[in-house]
């Protein structure tokens, strides 16, 4: 059988499985949804040549499944993320209700992710991408917490995302008659000269999952929402997905050979718009969501809004056009990919041991979890985008395409800002959970069980890695961009070009920052051995008072006051009120509508005969 | 013995008159065995049929021999043929499903049966034949049947919905009736096929005049808008299967109606425009509406409304990918909404109320029934892999084809509203408070469970594998658009 | 023979005036009135009206009945179309059946609502 097929099969019966064997029990439900995506993986790997592909009918449409070299970038995320966070999950789920459903809609995420990456056309694509948003609304709402709220939010958002993906995707059909998305491409259905709305309706359907303003407010609560261990696919694999999507629209469209459009000028000018509306866009989303994550005390809502902060930086990115630009946003994307699955394993990690993820509730969880801790120190490193790890890497890249291919100053100054204020949130969350001192209900912490200890062990690894060859990415990445129009993108191994001339040999810097990180490390660790003091949060005597045991002095109240309240102002306005507010609108309106019906027969006997006159009265004009 | 189309409506009248007899005589039980094995016999006639009409093209069969334009001939094409095998297929589940039916054995079940039959009969009338006074004869067998079925329940308010939909119906058929003779007096001839072929002879005021009654007439039947404010009271008070039926089967034979006078009959341009308004219009009116239902049945006949604008625009765009889409839409509707009036039915049927806000729990205390209303949920709003997608998609296609880009927005708009309160009932469901721990919960018998799972199974399969009906569609939708295959077909079988 | 021609046109008009006349008084009921047996007796006379239309478009000058017999084989241009007289016997019996119909569910609505205002039996809205 052709690999494509039994990819997806092994999938989908896989889910199928694991929902009938988690009735039996939840170990069983999650190994066999964890065999099925590691078998699906290793057949990605192994199996399945670049550039081959498939082609089958299906109710009179042709579709076709294959590989390219963009796929398989996105493959690399989707898979080995999905791997190991269906490994972590085995023992995050132990515990919980309804785990067959859970890992029946995990496993069908995964199988829809890896249905777009095979996909051809674009009604396959659309099917995966549905299949995907059902199952995940279904796993946001797994918890029954806050279903209306946001379950429905994250529905409408998706389905306006979809359906004007499916819009365009008629509209292509229309005008090329064509669902192949090479087709479509060639025929320059991303033009954007000639076709405003396609490219637009498709950038509204990818910029929903990317969590872009304004279609970004379904996205904290659901990323919250979600069970951790599925919140590490949905912000680390799903959202990349919004952004396979815009980088397949904008790289053709930046692209795109428009020396056979007309009105060069003026169409020239507009792409240029849409461009710098995107970025603006992509730096907003960067900006606010740092700035709601700065006054979270939940450390997975803080993730939550860092994620949309993360993505928005990619956007910025992919909105560049140049090719430096589109590679530091999908270098981004890959470690964010490894980053956030990390960090959200580590709150995982913490919200199974330690029973909660609020940080002013816990602390000083380094002693007891060594090995978490270990995991966020790394990730906060890469997240912060501190050198050597790969964070540091993407947004050099993205400063340097930001300032000398597209001179957009100002958005650089945006996004320098919220990566400054990301350095807070980032220390916030190392601090809050695993420093300062051991709280009293966190006694009886111990460290999480090993097979959520190696899949976040594995992303460390993978991180460091990373960042001291950072050619290990571009290499698929600079294969990748050539199939979304880039050509001859060059990369070193472990080697930053950059236009001043100089060279950034990264792999010295990383030895050294890593010799230097492995000794602090290992100084604390022998400075821990030695006994010392450990001293409590009530241990101490503000003017002589003491306080009370009810008090909660957690130093983590209020961490950020005076920061947040200079950016207050930034805070008034949301975006969710204004959804909210025109949802109100909307649904006073349909209840409007149902006023019609009055509920007596005379009244409805009259509409028939009103709309009887009517019709004769205008019956020459309208049936002539 | 030859199979033929005749033994759809001769059977189940014989037999309607002979249930009362046997019941009577030999066993209370026949009552309601009977409908059931007749309507078993009509889908084997249906599968027969579909075999042979795949290879004949159309079978057409004269009653009592009288050719016609003379006589009442009864024509099993592809196109009509796809609509009677669904509707058989779909009374026959509706029997089935309802044989156990608690509800209808506590009132009387041997008038129940009996009329469901009946109705199912009347709507393959409609369908198959090939007169038109015959097919206003087979509306009001039709909607009769469904005016009792529709007050079965005395305890409900069944009796002001059915006297609405009685009031609503006499209109249509005194408008039909006044249109038929209309016809007759211009052309002398009450044969579809010859009313076709000499429609261009009608005076044309006239002619609109005739097209205005048939529409309006017709239009009452396929739930449009204005014409449709006896529905949601007809949906909600009658029986749960009834619903089903309603959806499945009677509001199919009306727009079956209506599309035969239109594209048959009158084929005129401003018609296909007036179903795309009319479709649209009543889409958008009925899909508000039903968001803010407090009561699950009345909402599911809202959103049954909606569904048949739909169809009815799709059909309104006109080009063969539409009407295949219409159709799917046809056959989709009919599968998808009847598993959610027999689930929905079930999980009523256990809440306090009707309301939506009563079902909250119900999904772990009858988990089958709650995961095939979900399905049947996804499918509906068209949710892929699911059967429901498909059919949005080619009527989509076609739009995007004739470049109808308002259209397609207004039509996701609405679907946008739909996946809200569909969706909001399934997380209540499963996710809602419960309020009393103590209810006892009503399993649904193993008949009603097959008829459901059967239900769910092909909008999976059909959802997977569209080739399955996609065949079919294809030739129906031939034969639809083919007028003159129609009228030759029709007016050459005295020769033979 | 003038007067007869005359005197046959009248009737025609008549005909025709009367069953419009029926129609529109039947409608007037069903539209206005608001009593429950008054409408289903509206009903009934939009049938009548309808079904007398029908009749009278069958009918020709000086017609005879659609019989061929011995010694009139000038019938069949003279008889009267049968057709619609067909018709019309079946949409009578179809007529019957719906009045039967709407009566037994005006005595299930008054005994439920102890009222036979449609205006006042309005449970099921919106």
């Amino acid at each position: 059988m052709n690999s494509f097929f039994l990819i997806l099969l092994i999938l989908f019966a896989g889910a199928g499985l694991s929902f009938v064997l988690g009735k039996i029990s939840s170990i069983i439900s999650g190994t066999v949804a964890f065999l099925s995506i590691a078998a699906a993986s290793a057949l990605f790997f192994t199996q399945i040549e670049m550039g081959s592909f498939i082609e089958f009918s299906l109710g009179g449409i042709q579709l076709q499944w294959g590989l390219n070299s963009y796929g398989y970038l996105f493959g690399i995320i989707v898979l080995g993320l999905g791997t190991l966070a269906s490994l972590y999950s085995i023992s995050y789920m132990q515990n919980k209700e309804r785990t067959s459903g859970f890992y029946f809609n995990f496993v069908l995420v995964i199988a829809g992710m890896t249905g777009i990456i095979f996909a051809n056309d674009f009604i396959s694509f659309f099917i995966f991408w549905e299949i995907m948003t059902w199952a995940s609304y279904l796993i946001i709402i797994y918890s029954g917490k806050n279903v209306k709220k946001i379950g429905i939010k994250y529905m409408i958002f998706s389905a306006i995302g979809a359906y004007s993906m499916l819009t365009a995707i008629v509209m292509i059909k229309g005008q090329y008659d064509t669902f192949l998305i090479s087709d479509a491409i060639n025929a320059g259905a991303f033009n954007f000269i000639d076709n405003i709305y396609i490219p637009i309706l498709l950038l509204i359907g990818f910029g929903v999952k990317a969590a872009t303003m304004p279609l970004h407010v379904w996205a904290p609560g659901a990323y919250n929402n979600a069970p951790t261990s599925f919140t590490v696919i949905f912000s680390g694999a799903m959202s990349k997905m919004g952004v396979l999507g815009m980088g397949l629209v904008l790289g053709h469209m930046f692209t795109a050979d428009r020396s056979g459009s007309l009105t060069n000028f003026f169409s020239g000018f507009s792409v240029i718009y849409l461009q710098q509306t995107i970025g603006w866009l992509g730096g907003i989303t960067a900006v606010i969501a740092t700035l709601y994550a700065l006054i979270q005390d939940d450390a997975k809502k803080l993730l939550a809004y860092s994620s949309i902060a993360q993505l928005g930086y990619i956007t910025v990115g992919l909105a560049t056009g140049t090719k430096l630009g589109v590679m530091a946003a999908l270098f981004l994307a890959v470690v964010h990919g490894i980053f956030k699955g990390a960090l959200f394993m580590v709150v995982g990690a913490v919200e199974r041991q330690a029973g909660t993820t609020d940080m002013t509730k816990i602390s000083g969880l380094i002693r007891k979890m060594p090995f978490t801790f270990l995991t966020a120190l790394i990730s906060i490193i890469a997240l912060a985008g501190i050198p050597p790890l790969g964070g540091f890497v993407g947004k050099w890249m993205l400063y340097e395409a930001l300032i000398t291919e597209s001179n957009s100053y100002f958005l650089v100054i945006v996004i320098f800002f919220s990566s400054t204020a990301a350095f807070l949130y980032s220390y916030r969350f190392l601090f809050g959970l695993f420093l300062g001192q051991e709280e009293k209900e966190t006694e009886q912490v111990k460290e999480a069980p090993i097979t959520m200890i190696i899949p976040m062990l594995v992303l460390a690894i993978l991180l460091v890695i990373t960042g001291a060859f950072p050619g290990l990415i571009f290499s698929p990445i600079a294969t990748a961009m050539e199939f979304i129009g880039f050509k001859d993108v060059t990369w070193n191994m472990s080697v930053l070009n950059n236009v001043w001339g100089n060279e950034m040999n990264l792999t010295y810097l990383g030895i050294t920052i890593g010799v230097v990180f492995v000794s602090i490390f290992a100084f604390i660790t022998l400075k821990g051995l030695k006994g010392t003091r450990y001293v409590g949060t009530k241990d101490i005597s503000t003017s002589g008072e003491i306080p009370y045991e009810n008090e909660n002095l957690t130093f983590q109240i209020n961490f950020f006051q005076p920061f947040v309240r200079a950016a207050a102002p930034m805070y008034k306005r949301s975006m969710n009120k204004i959804w909210n507010e025109l949802g109100n609108g909307l649904e006073a309106l349909f209840n409007f509508t149902r006023k019609i019906y009055t509920g007596n027969g005379q009244t409805y006997a009259l509409f028939v005969v009103i709309f009887l006159v009517l019709m004769l009265l205008f019956k020459d004009t309208l049936f002539v | 013995m030859v199979i033929s189309p005749v033994h759809y409506i001769a059977v189940p009248l014989l037999a309607a008159f002979t249930i009362p007899l046997l019941s009577k005589y030999i066993h209370k039980e026949l009552a309601r065995i009977v409908p059931g094995i007749v309507l078993l016999y009509s889908v084997f006639v249906s599968i027969v049929l579909m075999m042979q009409v795949s290879e004949v093209g159309v079978i057409s069969e004269k009653i009592a021999g009288w050719s016609a334009p003379w006589g009442i001939n009864l024509m099993f094409t592809p196109f009509s043929g796809f609509l009677a095998s669904l509707m058989s297929v779909v009374g026959f589940l509706i029997w089935l499903y309802s044989y156990n039916f608690k509800k209808i054995e506590q009132s009387q079940s041997q008038k129940y049966h009996i009329l469901q039959m009946m109705m199912v009969t009347g709507a393959i009338g409609i369908v198959l034949t090939g007169d038109i006074f015959n097919l206003f004869v087979f509306m009001e067998i039709t909607a009769i049947t469904a005016y009792s079925l529709t007050s079965f329940y005395r305890e409900r308010d069944g009796a002001e919905a059915g006297f609405k939909y009685l009031l609503i119906g006499s209109f249509a058929s005194v408008m039909i009736l006044l249109a038929v003779m209309i016809l007759y007096t211009q052309l002398g001839t009450l044969n579809m096929a010859e009313i076709a072929q000499n429609a261009h002879l009608i005076p044309t005021p006239l002619r609109a005049t005739i097209l205005v009654l048939f529409l309006v007439g017709f239009g009452i039947e396929a739930e449009m808008f204005p014409l449709n404010g006896w529905a949601p009271d007809a949906y909600s008070q009658s029986p749960g299967p009834i619903g089903a039926a309603f959806a499945g089967i009677v509001v199919k034979a009306g727009v079956y109606a209506l599309i035969r006078v239109i594209f048959t009959l009158f084929d005129i341009h401003g018609a296909y425009d007036f179903l795309i308004y009319g479709g649209l219009i009543t889409m958008i009116i009925a899909e508000t509406a039903a968001v803010a239902q407090t009561n699950l049945k009345r909402m599911l006949a809202y959103s049954s409304i909606g569904q048949m604008g739909f169809v009815l625009i799709a059909f309104g765009i006109g080009t063969k990918t539409a009407i295949i889409g219409a159709l799917f839409l046809m056959f989709n509707h009919a599968v998808i909404k009847s598993l959610l009036f027999m689930s929905g039915s079930y999980l009523t049927y256990n809440s306090l109320n009707k309301k939506i806000s009563a079902l909250a729990g119900l999904g772990k205390k009858l988990p089958i029934v709650s995961l095939l209303f979900g399905l049947g949920a996804f499918a509906i709003v068209g949710l892929p892999p699911f059967s429901g997608f498909w059919s949005k998609l080619y009527v989509l296609t076609a739009a995007a084809d004739q470049n109808m880009l308002l259209l397609i927005m207004a039509i996701l708009a609405v679907s946008i509203i739909e996946i809200i309160y569909y969706f909001r009932v399934v997380s209540t469901l499963y996710y809602g408070k419960q309020e009393d721990e103590e209810i006892k919960v009503q399993k649904p018998s193993i008949n009603a469970m097959v008829s459901m799972l059967i239900l769910g199974a092909t909008i999976i399969v059909v959802g997977v594998y569209p080739d399955i009906i996609t065949h079919f569609l294809n030739n129906a939708a031939d034969m639809l658009l083919d007028k003159a295959s129609y009228i030759q077909a029709v007016l050459t079988q005295n020769i033979n | 023979m003038q007067n007869f021609e005359q005197y046959n046109s009248i009737i025609t008009t008549g005909v025709y005036g009367s069953a419009i006349a029926l129609i529109l008084i039947g409608l007037y009921a069903v539209l206005i009135k608001k009593h429950l047996i008054k409408i289903v007796i509206g009903l009934s006379i939009i049938d009548a009206g309808v079904h007398l239309l029908f009749v009278a478009i069958g009918y020709i000058k000086g017609g005879t009945a659609p019989i061929f017999s011995p010694g009139n084989e000038d019938a069949v241009n003279k008889m009267v179309d049968p057709v619609p007289q067909a018709l019309v016997l079946t949409a009578i019996v179809i007529g019957f059946a719906v009045t039967a119909v709407a009566l037994s569910l005006v005595i299930r609505l008054y005994k439920h609502h102890n009222t036979a205002r449609i205006d006042q039996i309005k449970s099921l809205k919106w």
